[in-house]
């Protein structure tokens, strides 16, 4: 009951600085002054007041990447906004009236940030570093890591580890079967034609001594294609790309390579 | 390249979670999927999950908040619906007002002004029978920010 005397204690108080604030403040937009010191004091306290509320707010976002100061500072913009435009007329709480103006701050804020394509990105990297992270702690621990040993490891909290884990595969947009559409090509490919993953005709070449004295009779050319695709998971059509030659050539010898090499393993 | 995924049927996820912190992960990673099949952009996304988790706390730090949360999400033509239930309960609720004061108690009456920030429609309810509150979002289709 205490706390909730207090809460009222301070809806007054607000509403009262609100009250002389807003006063002022039409005072001088019908008479064209300029502020006075009193007008300012009066807007910083209501802004020092509800502080809280922005880094409430801010801290709901600090998950996307940026420091939490940014949010906090841009939050802050917001509230300055909401408080030059409140209306106590309005019949609606401040807090109510202010939580849009100070989040479409905080997100206008990512976006000129770039932040849609920051995102997956994040998420991508966590998802890698989760990866080498769980790998050297294996080494260290003798066993698999915990998630939590993981989260304390990459200083992320436990539902971060399990979201990236997660999550790398609900954000994956495209499905696999998806057309892409090849540039001069005319055959057009789907997606998982082109992408980078380990083909099952490499188990072959698990020993690294074999596969060192199997390279000997690739050609320097599909050296560089056996190489990317494998060891770089590099897709066919990029290696096209850097090699300036199509994408089916690159398949035609990778294929050949891959025969070649099986051919030599095979002795 | 990026047209919604072809759906026969509407989706419906409905998990019953501890109602307790470390289970709100869940709650926003069941939305989230949701949210990706009707092909809500990334920020959006964020932003369904960043008011499941609101709502989840909400209830989570409601007094006498039961045993569990009923999550509800479904995937309409065009829009998302996601319904949080306060479930197996015993005792009495308190009716909950939001205002001014910002410590810790209250932070679930201003998760509720976030929700309705992040989301296009919300009604909520609490009752004895505990906090019952639903949500929409609209698939917008401009995805031009």
């Amino acid at each position: 009951m205490q706390e909730r005397e207090q809460a009222r204690r301070d809806r007054e108080r607000t509403r009262a600085l609100f009250e002389r604030f807003i006063e002022r403040r039409e005072r001088y937009s019908q008479h064209n002054q300029t502020a006075d010191s009193q007008y300012e004091r009066l807007r910083d306290e209501l802004a020092v007041v509800h502080l809280n509320l922005v880094r409430f707010l801010a801290v709901r976002f600090a998950n996307r990447g940026e420091p939490l100061d940014d949010l906090v500072q841009v939050g802050t913009v917001g509230l300055l906004k909401a408080i030059d435009r409140f209306d106590l007329q309005r019949g609606v709480e401040f807090t109510t009236y202010a939580t849009p103006t100070i989040v479409g701050e905080i997100k206008r804020y990512f976006r000129d940030k770039g932040w849609a394509v920051k995102v997956p990105r994040r998420l991508q990297e966590l998802n890698l570093a989760v990866n080498r992270a769980s790998d050297k702690l294996s080494i260290s621990l003798g066993r698999s890591p915990t998630v939590t040993e993981l989260a304390e490891h990459l200083r992320a909290g436990e539902d971060e580890i399990l979201e990236a884990q997660e999550l790398g595969q609900a954000y994956n947009l495209l499905s696999l079967d998806s057309e892409i559409s090849g540039e001069t090509d005319k055959k057009s490919q789907t997606l998982a034609d082109t992408v980078g993953i380990a083909d099952a005709g490499l188990e072959l070449l698990e020993d690294r001594a074999n596969l060192e004295r199997a390279f000997r009779v690739l050609t320097g050319r599909e050296r560089v294609i056996i190489y990317l695709r494998f060891y770089e998971s590099v897709s066919q059509t990029e290696i096209a790309k850097r090699l300036n030659v199509s994408q089916m050539h690159v398949s035609r010898l990778q294929a050949k390579a891959l025969d070649k090499l099986r051919a030599v393993l095979a002795e | 390249m990026n047209s919604a995924v072809e759906r026969s049927h509407n989706e419906l996820v409905e998990p019953r979670i501890p109602s307790r912190p470390e289970w709100v992960a869940l709650a926003r990673l069941a939305a989230a999927t949701v949210a990706n099949r009707l092909r809500f952009s990334i920020e959006e996304i964020e932003d369904v999950k960043l008011a499941v988790a609101e709502a989840c706390t909400a209830v989570i730090q409601h007094e006498g908040h039961g045993e569990f949360i009923d999550l509800t999400c479904e995937a309409l033509s065009d829009l998302l619906r996601i319904r949080v239930r306060d479930s197996g309960r015993h005792g009495v609720a308190r009716a909950q007002a939001p205002n001014m004061n910002f410590d810790e108690a209250r932070i679930a009456g201003l998760g509720v002004f976030l929700i309705r920030t992040l989301m296009d429609e919300v009604s909520y309810d609490v009752s004895p029978q505990g906090t019952d509150l639903v949500m929409l979002k609209r698939l917008t289709g401009v995805t031009d920010h």
